[in-house]
């Protein structure tokens, strides 16, 4: 069992920016657009800016809010898939025999977002960023909160765009781009316990793991289950909800 | 301004992605690199790409004469002017 605090977090997804705006829809759904409207990124330079591709403007507009007064603080970057769309055009320039662009390798690779990052907050600190196929978001937690034990707060950020059309026969993903910004601390916030173990009642199967980690954040539910094939798995919840679970 | 600067300031917007920029704002003997329009070293590769691609000229990556070509607007006009003339 794994305890930390979690100070502040911020989830963006197309229409999605608030916590009341996630709360309602997690209450009564709706499709989200698979589009991202223009991000402004403001707090970005426009020379810099021009680099973030839809999944690094979605993991930064989640990210760079719960940053503003904090020069330096080591990030787990999280993402399923990275950015499958710019590596498929690359991939289809190489099959027409087209040089590739530097800029579009550069960003291809898996910490592209967390290098964006820093070079746009000017914070050298640590970031290290990991992908799974299943429990990515308990997992990026579990990496967040090992880092907890050398840091004083940790960002935690977990972030994916739709499977570009070929992809998708072959794995999941969300049908819409989102992001999800987490500030873990060792003293300040609401009490978190991560837990690994027997599972328990899934509250909704369809549901994916990024929405039962929304609806606790939300306050809608006390614990999100993750999926596991097997009978164990990944838990996290308040801890003042410890008993009643 | 000729029409070969404002041609190249053209492909230098547009393989960079210098959306927000005008050509008229770029100017043609200021630095492009760190200074002036503030570019990096990726930007340089890329650059480097689109000559090729747009005029067949090939450069060494790390010379000090590529640095020369790529010091402004005015220097890769006058290197593009000299390659058609060979």
């Amino acid at each position: 069992m794994l305890s930390f605090k979690l100070q502040s977090w911020n989830a963006v997804a197309p229409g999605l920016e608030s916590k009341a705006q996630w709360r309602s829809w997690l209450e009564r759904p709706f499709p989200l657009s698979s589009d991202l409207h223009k991000v402004s990124l403001t707090q970005v330079s426009p020379i810099l800016r021009r680099r973030f591709t839809e999944l690094g403007r979605c993991a930064a507009s989640a990210a760079l809010p719960l940053l503003e007064n904090i020069d330096a603080v080591p990030g787990v970057f999280a993402s399923r898939h990275g950015d499958t769309p710019l590596t498929l055009s690359l991939l289809e320039g190489i099959a027409e025999d087209q040089p590739m662009s530097p800029t579009g390798f550069s960003l291809a690779v898996h910490n592209a977002v967390a290098g964006l990052l820093s070079i746009a907050r000017k914070d050298v600190s640590e970031a290290t960023s990991i992908a799974a196929t299943e429990n990515l978001i308990p997992l990026a937690l579990l990496e967040a909160v090992t880092r907890l034990q050398e840091h004083e707060q940790v960002l935690c950020i977990i972030y994916d765009v739709p499977l570009p059309e070929l992809y998708r026969p072959y794995a999941e993903s969300e049908s819409y781009p989102f992001a999800l910004a987490m500030r873990l601390s060792r003293r300040e916030g609401v009490d978190m316990v991560l837990e690994h173990g027997l599972h328990h009642q899934l509250q909704s199967e369809e549901a994916s793991d990024l929405l039962r980690v929304m609806r606790l954040l939300c306050d809608l539910d006390g614990t999100a289950n993750f999926r596991s094939g097997s009978g164990v798995g990944w838990s996290l919840r308040r801890k003042a909800d410890a008993r009643e679970n | 301004m000729s029409s070969l600067q404002l041609e190249v300031k053209q492909m230098i917007i547009d393989a960079l992605d210098l959306e927000d920029i005008e050509a008229s704002e770029i100017d043609d003997n200021e630095p492009l690199f760190v200074d002036g329009l503030g570019l990096d070293s990726i930007d340089a590769l890329e650059i480097g790409l689109a000559l090729q691609k747009r005029y067949g000229i090939k450069l060494k990556a790390d010379s000090d004469e590529t640095r020369k070509h790529f010091a402004s607007v005015n220097a890769l006009a006058a290197l593009i002017q000299s390659q058609a003339e060979q």
